[in-house]
């Protein structure tokens, strides 16, 4: 297992307010990481400066052998570099197809001229019956993503995650809105995909992060404060006082 | 081909019958091949509308489908419009002036038909020498180039710099006004090369076609109107039919999702803005021809916000709906604002059609987004839905 991704010492204030506090972070190739932590822990916040959406105000985020800086590049550059994300609010495009939203994510050449002349391939079609078969919607490819009930955008919103073929998964909430069958499937799912993957889930839920069974970061107030198995990490004082809230 | 733009988008072919049989109406009913019972003027008209609906084809490109509401659209139309009524105006002048010096017991040197076509052009504006963007106005195949090669330019050294910063939204809206209207101010002042407020005028006169008439000039420039509106459509319905028009109306509904898919979201919008601007100069360049004057007026704001409104009335991100709303409003506007419109006179007060147009299509705006939110083209929704449930 090689270090994928390496955040080291990140800080980032909102006027003032310390969102995220000298965290560090790495994960490896391949890995399953459950991040948990109560509301305003920075678990979103975190996956905004892996992302490029956010700037920290000091420290660095390295990425791929090579160890190279994703802090000067654009969102899509770093999408492009092999990190997909999916958002706690299923974010998929209402207005088209089931099939096209699975298209537009699949791994392709980026550029408008591309898009221009892109057709659907064998190999591009038979893809996206696998996916849709993976994520239960093979009967629903044709219809607008946005009669889809919350379960099942969010499972499309996996789909065009693994459409997209990334080496890094961020995956915020994604149980959120499912019934406890579909729980189950996910976990599944994102267990299967962390044996070739590296894969960080955010997630609430104990008796899901229980179910993924792997490594458990807890953040507290921009920090890390313990690190390992959930058994391990609910043992903490430290960790119960922040989760009881006192 | 199964996968032709023909079957992959049904209003193609459909789009395509109407126009070809509109052209055809046209044609039977005009006063050089048909009966005669449309006069040549409305024979403009009517080309002059195809123009429009071309212009607003483009305006739903960026608007109806990437979301992009421009309301600047106008100075790209009015630039097509310049480059190909530079050539109009000096090359018809320059055989005006050759006509005269023919008489001339010496015959005429090069320089001097130049320096008396330029001394009649411009001395409108107290000049004698020929601006430097005149430069190509002698050669038609160059400025036939300069038609969508200005336009785009200016569009994509615009968009360039609001795309690459982020302005989105209202904010971007705000600077497409400001770029018309700046550039619209600066073509009213007399020394910028354009004639000032003058404009340039008697481009109906196409130069070497003295011969053959406004009134089969007026039918061959409908028609021309109609095949740049039957590509132009092709065209855009091509586009947006594929991935491309996929990623668009991305941008449209959830810019930030398309940029976490790794799309360069502003090279996309750049493209699609650039190309849009180009259809635009291709637009005025057929429309200014036959209304016969341009000056720096046609692209103050409110044309450019015209055009908005005719897209948004007639359905946006459907393209047939910008063609519809662009040809019903523009063809209305012109038979209440032309006189046309008889006055009703209620006793009291006598409705002058001239003074009231404005306050109908604020009406009939506020009309459609309350009760018809998709458009006038959105009716065909419900007809379209009992075909296929």
């Amino acid at each position: 297992m090689s270090t994928l991704l390496e955040v080291n010492g990140v800080s980032v204030s909102f006027d003032g307010f310390k969102a995220i506090n000298n965290l560090s972070f790495a994960i490896g190739l391949p890995e399953l990481r459950a991040v948990i932590g109560p509301n305003g822990a920075g678990k979103t916040t975190f996956m905004d400066i892996v992302t490029g959406k956010t700037r920290p105000d000091v420290g660095t985020v390295r990425w791929g052998e090579m160890g190279h800086s994703l802090l000067t590049k654009s969102e899509a550059q770093i999408a492009r570099e092999g990190i997909g994300r999916k958002f706690q609010r299923p974010t998929v495009f209402e207005d088209q197809s089931v099939r096209d939203n699975l298209r537009v994510s699949l791994k392709k050449p980026r550029g408008p001229f591309s898009a221009m002349f892109d057709r659907v391939t064998e190999a591009d079609h038979a893809r996206i019956e696998e996916i849709a078969a993976e994520i239960g919607l093979s009967d629903q490819l044709d219809r607008k993503s946005g009669i889809l009930s919350h379960g099942q955008k969010q499972w499309l919103e996996i789909g065009m995650l693994l459409a997209q073929d990334p080496r890094l998964l961020l995956v915020d909430e994604p149980a959120a809105g499912m019934t406890t069958d579909e729980r189950n499937h996910t976990a599944d799912l994102l267990k299967r995909l962390a044996r070739s993957h590296a894969v960080v889930v955010v997630e609430h839920d104990m008796e899901f992060v229980r179910r993924l069974d792997c490594r458990v970061t807890v953040l507290h107030e921009g920090s890390v404060i313990a690190e390992g198995s959930l058994e391990h990490v609910m043992g903490i004082e430290r960790v119960i006082e922040v989760y009881l809230g006192r | 081909m199964g996968n032709s733009i023909f079957v992959r988008n049904r209003s193609v072919p459909i789009f395509i019958a109407v126009l070809a049989l509109v052209a055809l109406c046209v044609t039977f009913l005009s006063p050089a091949y048909g009966t005669g019972a449309l006069s040549v003027s409305f024979t403009k008209v009517l080309g002059m509308t195809l123009c429009l609906c071309l212009a607003a084809l483009a305006m739903d490109l960026v608007w109806g489908y990437c979301g992009i509401l421009s309301l600047g659209h106008f100075a790209f139309f009015g630039l097509g419009g310049y480059m190909i009524g530079m050539w109009l105006m000096t090359a018809r002048t320059e055989a005006v002036i050759r006509a005269n010096l023919a008489e001339s017991p010496i015959p005429p040197t090069e320089a001097e038909v130049s320096q008396a076509t330029a001394l009649q052009i411009f001395s409108v504006v107290g000049a004698e020498d020929w601006p430097w963007m005149w430069a190509v106005s002698d050669s038609l195949v160059l400025s036939l180039v300069m038609v969508v090669l200005v336009p785009g330019l200016l569009a994509l050294v615009f968009g360039w710099l609001a795309f690459r910063s982020r302005v989105t939204g209202v904010y971007l809206s705000i600077l497409t006004q400001a770029m018309t209207l700046a550039l619209s101010l600066y073509l009213f002042q007399n020394d910028t090369g354009l004639r000032g407020n003058n404009g340039l005028s008697g481009l109906q006169n196409i130069p070497g076609a003295e011969a053959i008439g406004q009134e089969r000039l007026s039918v061959w420039f409908f028609w021309a109107s109609a095949l740049a509106l039957g590509l132009g459509y092709i065209g855009a319905a091509w586009l947006v039919s594929g991935k491309f028009g996929n990623i668009l109306r991305g941008i449209r509904d959830d810019e930030l999702r398309v940029r976490f898919l790794g799309y360069p979201v502003e090279v996309y919008k750049l493209v699609v803005f650039t190309l849009s601007a180009m259809i635009c100069g291709v637009a005025g360049a057929l429309y200014y021809p036959q209304a016969g004057i341009i000056n720096p007026d046609e692209i103050a704001p409110i044309a450019s916000i015209y055009l908005a409104v005719w897209v948004a009335i007639g359905g946006r991100g459907r393209l047939y709906g910008a063609v519809i709303g662009a040809a019903v409003v523009s063809l209305l506007s012109t038979y209440f604002t032309s006189g046309r419109a008889p006055d009703v006179d209620l006793g009291f007060y006598e409705i002058s059609w001239i003074d009231w147009w404005p306050v109908l299509l604020g009406l009939g705006f506020v009309l459609v987004t309350l009760f018809a939110p998709r458009g006038l083209a959105g009716l065909f929704d419900y007809v379209v839905r009992r075909q296929d449930p």
